[in-house]
């Protein structure tokens, strides 16, 4: 017990008693004194938050059926009992008069809404799929002259999966595979697709390796393209708390923000230029040799010998090849031994991953950083001090780094510095991608992306046929999680005989790119028919918001379910521009439950897995999104029953029974998975076995259920062996309860930890096995330093060791003809260069014929994505969203608490740029890009300064994205100016660094 | 017997993230108020009979570089409060527990606590014609003293605070937790202070207190708080004339014509900031 953590938060049996019954409503009333005390006989239930992923724990207090209070759990280990402005606003949601309360129905050309019934609106909807289905069913698909079979639907999409729980995400993904759909998307792909790939390039797994309570263990932080303390508020604490300690907190941003005001070092960078910063801090790392030789040798590829074939001049990598805009990454491999294991040498060796990485980042002396950057060279060299100086130290990451058109390797970057400090694996350390929707870890992990299966499993595409297809490209260690996934989704009905009912499985083109800008781009172009959407507002949050208008004007049928009226499912409505009349779109919306009254599970950017409870009924006729899946595949497999088809026989096979009365506990169940035989629950992954004998419906969350309990609804808030804030029995955390990803790394050869003071995991040599206050992040508890499962600290690589180097590399299996496992190599480099954002206001020096990313493929459609120049557009446009309101503000901006903070779009912009347009604070003025003009007001500012770039001035602005035509606070959104050009891996567009000119309005 | 308690609010830690403000207004169901932008974060620009707590954000420039100060600013429960001096029904109090509190029931909404408060503090609702402002959460503190110091009914502020900014506990530890930040603060600031911790000024110091990094004006707060001149006039002879002669509600009336002649106006005046 750990009391003395909270010296000022003092607990007591009270405050116990509500831990202990914190699942449901039995909760031991406190003695009423207080008279009249507004909470007095209210029934308690705990939730967690529905905005950014903290996570944080709620209390609703309910007396006859209505929410009359909320507020922060007190026994909650991220918040404490703690919420921001959003969350602490949330007993508006259930008393609102804005909600959605019945299903409605748009009638093409119609200028209004009907109310129509349940059965009618489902009805409606299982009937337009299976339609569309029908008439845009590709069975087979000819590419250089061979055929195969890819058993999908391109004309039906489905987006919207970070607002709802995992079970949801689950079902979503199960039913739009089976019907045969490659445009399944949600928010993730907008917001951090592009933290997956980085971060499995370089560690194995893409999620945040440490957690929010973790910070409290740095000693140094560095904020890089986050503004945490507005964005993440709840991070606050555990930042101030590593200060208390003496941390010191740095916060790179193009703006001094609420984030800066908490930080010691502030330093203002120009947009999309991160990795010309961490390139010069890495630089320095390397050529004063401060970086962790003992380290580097034991944990990481450093010493690995480089393939010749891999080379680098004037801003390409070898293989490029111009006219796809594409690499043949088998340039960028290793030196392999006879048994085709990598050649280690030492760091000195020429052709080292780490002779290699100095000579790539030479270039990038303090000098040109600052000119590329605009921070002063002195300023970085104190930050690369800062960081060398103060281990371990973490790094706290957003959308700042992620949307750009070099996401992928912005983060990269980050994993090459974490791991030349020794700064991944151990306390107070690691990447920390801070997720911005409650649950779009969760989303991830489910698969609502067009390029993953359950638990991050590549998508079959068209050359896969087979699953020894699929397995040759990705290892028959994730083989046996697919294997699982179709015994979940198909029980009896797959096994080893038919391939486990994996031929039944769409499979994608990898010519194509079936990500979100696409639904709106192929509408346009007739392909997309119909589009459902659950919890997201992509007339709000997409970017080039014209393109995203059009699509939906051609669509055949819009459903979006959601608690609130959303600009997307209004896009007909008559304004500027729009008149009801040209638009033939069917649109039917679903009124979605609230997070308040629904019950399932979310996960945060920690990983941990966490139950909400339904404390009341839905309002009106809303219903959970799990049920109006169920209804609808239910509705579907009707339609299909009489279907004797080739292409319909999937929903007979399908295994889909859930009940009414408890459909999420028995999804959660489906998810952990099950020991066929004997019917049992799995305890974890390692009960998992390749044959068909056991199911799983996504491999990381096997022993959420352990011991046949649903570990989500542990609340033990004070048990903390090891004083880290890792609480191993409050919920659970994949992979197996483990909560410092790589922990192994915090271990020196030998399975000593580096340091008493970070003493997490050690191997027991007594005892014979790993052990520690986190559970070992290893192959095998037993399988001790002197083996080669003893020497895995990153072993979902497939080299078991970190990769400063991301080569491409297949592990092969002992006897066997296919690889164990294969490492994710990223598209544009093995390591990463800089380039200028599309629309840059200045050169690239470090090569000026490759300026921007050379793998990018942009303008898509013509007359949609035009490229602004900086003669007419002389200002960079940097977007995020306000600490008051949330993503589209289909919530927050219907709670007039957050409206009365921040009620309207509005640009911040410097005192000089004010003085020479002669704009005074507070007046409006007109933005305008190469794709859109709006008019918003003016919040003048010396929180951005104007930078000196190459030479010339830069200026910077910046604007909130929340905002659009619906809500209690409507206002011009800001993305009709943003640019949807995207990074080559992800397609993850540039909302960060676009072009801008800005004028008094009027003028 | 009665606990002395106090908020503390550590400004250096604050995010002005705000939840306190929202916090407040959901606890106690008081609504939005019309807050024009004008091109500054801090929306509310005084308190108002809808809005008890706020968060001032000043954005200055030093020494070639940009600072932003963030300061909650609500009703400071001084140790003597001019509003409690002032009001003619006993509605305002100073409890035992250092909360100035409030009935509303005793209140006839005079504003004689708006004229007479340091701080400029309460504000009478137009439609109530009620007197308004923080009274520190004084139901939940008295749970949360019945409970052992629970700090699930902390007042909602200070539970709700993101930043580890907005501390509450007994007087006795939070004057500690000031003083032992004070002296880390003075490292860095040399103008860094306490506010209301000291007791040795007119209004004998408050159950608010802050640490500040820079002097108290930096903030919009008095240097030298001082209980407000007219009281001196009301004391002295509005309060006893009135007291003899009639009730309470005509003592009102003829009260505050007598004070606003006297002090030549309260630059508080009771408008209600829509």
């Amino acid at each position: 017990m750990e009391v003395s953590r909270r010296t000022l938060l003092k607990t007591t049996a009270a405050g116990a008693g509500l831990s202990l019954a914190g699942f449901g409503f039995n909760i031991p009333s406190v003695k009423a004194a207080v008279k009249g005390f507004k909470l007095d006989d209210a029934k308690e239930y705990t939730s967690i938050c529905t905005f950014c992923a903290c996570g944080c724990g709620m209390v609703g207090y309910v007396k006859e059926g209505k929410m009359i209070n909320l507020e922060g759990d007190s026994d909650h280990i991220v918040n404490e009992g703690g919420l921001c402005s959003k969350g602490a606003s949330m007993s508006v949601i259930p008393n609102s008069d804005s909600r959605n309360l019945t299903p409605k129905y748009r009638a093409p050309k119609s200028d209004r809404w009907v109310d129509i019934s349940w059965d009618e609106a489902i009805d409606k909807i299982a009937s337009k799929i299976k339609q569309v289905r029908d008439d845009n069913w590709i069975a087979q698909e000819t590419d250089n002259g061979k055929t195969y079979n890819v058993n999908r639907c391109d004309a039906l999409s489905f987006v919207g999966g970070a607002q709802v729980h995992n079970e949801e995400c689950y079902l979503m993904t199960k039913m739009t595979r089976m019907l045969g759909v490659s445009f399944l998307e949600h928010q993730a792909r907008l917001c951090h697709s592009s933290t997956v790939p980085a971060l499995t390039a370089a560690f194995g797994r893409g999620a945040m390796t440490n957690s929010w309570q973790d910070l409290k263990n740095a000693k140094a932080i560095l904020i890089e393209g986050s503004n945490a303390a507005e964005n993440h508020p709840m991070s606050a604490k555990w930042i101030m708390r590593a200060k208390a300690q003496g941390a010191v907190v740095i916060h790179v941003d193009p703006r001094y923000t609420r984030t800066s005001k908490l930080a010691d070092i502030h330093a203002q960078i120009r947009p999309g230029t991160d990795i010309a910063f961490l390139g010069a801090v890495i630089n320095y790392i390397l050529e004063t040799e401060s970086y962790d030789k003992d380290y580097l040798l034991t944990h990481t590829n450093a010493a690995v010998l480089v393939s010749k074939d891999y080379d680098f001049n004037d801003g390409l990598f070898s293989g490029y090849n111009e006219e796809t805009h594409s690499y043949n990454k088998k340039k960028w491999a290793y030196q392999l031994d006879a048994s085709g294991k990598p050649k280690f040498a030492d760091l000195t060796h020429p052709d080292s991953v780490m002779m290699k990485m100095r000579e790539f980042y030479k270039r990038y002396d303090l000098q040109t950083a600052s000119s590329i950057t605009g921070i002063p060279a002195d300023d970085i060299k104190k930050i690369a001090e800062v960081m060398i100086n103060n281990r371990p130290g973490t790094v706290m990451y957003a959308l700042g780094m992620t949307q750009h058109t070099v996401g992928v390797q912005n983060i990269r970057s980050f994993t090459v510095m974490q791991f030349l400090l020794g700064n991944v694996g151990k306390p107070g350390s690691g990447i920390n991608a801070l997720r911005g929707e409650p649950n779009v870890q969760g989303s991830t992990d489910f698969a609502v992306l067009f390029n993953y299966f359950p638990g991050y499993l590549s998508t079959p595409n068209h050359k896969q046929q087979t699953l020894d297809e699929w397995t040759k490209d990705s290892g028959t260690f994730r083989r046996k999680f697919m294997v699982n996934l179709m015994k979940s989704w198909f029980g009896e009905n797959a096994n080893a005989e038919n391939d486990f009912c994996y031929p039944l499985m769409p499979k994608i083109n990898t010519n194509q790119n079936y990500s979100i800008y696409r639904i709106f781009e192929t509408a346009l172009e007739k392909q997309m028919k119909f589009l459902y959407i659950m919890g997201q507002n992509p007339l709000v949050t997409s970017p080039n918001l014209n393109i995203v208008q059009a699509g939906l004007e051609k669509l055949e049928m819009l459903v979006v379910a959601d608690p609130f009226m959303t600009e997307t499912a209004c896009f007909w409505q008559k304004r500027e521009g729009v008149d009801p009349v040209n638009i033939d779109t069917e649109v039917i919306l679903l009124p979605a439950a609230s997070f308040l009254e629904k019950e399932g599970t979310l996960i945060n950017s920690s990983r941990l897995v966490q139950w909400r409870n339904a404390g009341l009924e839905p309002l009106g006729e809303a219903k959970p999104d799990i049920e109006i899946i169920d209804m609808l595949f239910q509705k579907i497999r009707e339609k299909y029953s009489a279907s004797t088809e080739e292409k319909d026989k999937i929903f007979k096979l399908a295994n889909w029974n859930y009940p009414a009365d408890n459909r999420s506990d028995t999804v959660l169940k489906e998810i952990n998975g099950y020991n066929i035989k004997t019917g049992k629950l799995l305890n974890g992954i390692g009960e998992i076995q390749a044959d068909g004998s056991t199911s799983t419906g996504c491999w990381v969350y096997a022993g959420v259920y352990a011991n046949g309990e649903n570990q989500t609804l542990r609340k033990d808030f004070q048990t903390d062996p090891g004083n880290f804030g890792i609480f191993p029995k409050y919920a659970w955390t994949w992979p197996g309860n483990i909560h410092i990803l790589y922990n192994r790394a915090s271990c020196d050869k030998n399975g000593n930890p580096y340091d008493e003071n970070i003493k997490l995991i050690w191997w027991d040599k007594n005892a014979k096995k790993w052990t520690g206050y986190d559970i070992p992040d290893v192959p095998a508890a037993t399988d001790g330093p002197d083996t080669a499962n003893g020497q895995k600290p990153f072993r979902m690589s497939a080299e078991g060791i970190g990769r400063l180097f991301g080569g491409v590399y297949a592990d092969p299996e002992a006897g066997g003809t296919l690889p164990r496992d294969v490492s994710y190599v990223t598209s544009d480099g093995p390591f990463p260069e800089f380039y200028e954002p599309v629309e840059s206001p200045t050169k690239n020096i470090l090569h000026e014929n490759v300026a921007s990313n050379p793998c990018l493929i942009y303008p898509r459609v013509k007359g949609f994505q035009e490229i602004g120049d900086k003669k007419d557009f002389p200002y960079v446009l940097c977007t995020s969203a306000v600490s008051e309101h949330w993503c589209s503000g289909a919530y927050t901006r219907n709670v007039p608490w957050l409206n009365e903070l921040v009620k309207e779009t509005f640009i911040e912009m410097p005192v000089a740029l004010a003085e020479k347009l002669g704009i005074k604070n507070g007046e409006k003025v007109k933005v305008s890009s190469a794709r859109g003009e709006i008019e918003v007001k003016a919040m003048v500012t010396n929180r951005i300064h104007t930078l000196n770039i190459n030479g010339e001035e830069c200026t910077v602005v910046w604007m909130p994205y929340n905002w659009g035509f619906k809500g209690l606070s409507s206002a011009a959104s800001t993305n009709l100016l943003t640019i949807d050009a995207g990074d080559p891996n992800t397609w993850i567009q540039e909302t960060k660094a676009c072009l801008v000119n800005v004028v008094k309005a009027g003028a | 017997m009665a606990v002395e308690i106090a908020m503390l609010h550590d400004v250096e830690k604050c995010s002005a993230c705000r939840g306190c403000s929202v916090a407040c207004k959901q606890w106690k169901n008081l609504p939005a108020d019309k807050t024009p932008f004008d091109g500054d974060y801090q929306s509310h620009k005084d308190l108002s009979s809808k809005t008890y707590t706020l968060i001032r954000m000043k954005e200055t420039m030093a020494d070639g570089k940009v600072r932003w100060d963030f300061l909650k600013f609500q009703c400071m429960h001084c140790g003597i409060a001019g509003c409690v001096l002032g009001c003619p029904t006993n509605a305002l109090q100073k409890e035992d527990t250092g909360i100035v509190s409030h009935n509303i029931d005793k209140c006839i909404g005079c504003g004689y606590c708006e004229i007479n408060c340091t701080f400029g503090v309460p504000h009478v609702d137009k439609e109530t014609k009620k007197s308004t402002k923080c009274n520190l959460c004084i139901d939940r503190v008295e749970k949360y003293i019945e409970n052992g110091y629970d700090r699930k009914y902390m007042p909602s502020c200070a539970k709700t605070c993101t930043a580890d900014a907005i501390l509450f506990g007994t007087r006795e530890e939070m004057v500690k937790i000031a003083n032992e930040r004070l002296a880390v603060l003075k490292e860095k600031y040399p103008d860094a202070c306490t506010y209301n911790v000291e007791t040795d000024n007119s209004i004998k110091g408050g159950a608010m207190m802050y640490v500040l990094p820079y002097r108290p004006s930096v903030y919009g707060l008095p240097d030298e708080p001082q209980l407000a001149p007219s009281l001196s006039v009301w004391k002295d002879k509005i309060q006893p004339a009135g007291k003899i002669l009639m009730g309470a509600a005509v003592v009102a009336v003829a009260g505050a014509a007598v004070v606003n002649t006297v002090t030549g106006g309260s630059k508080h005046g009771g408008d209600d900031h829509e």
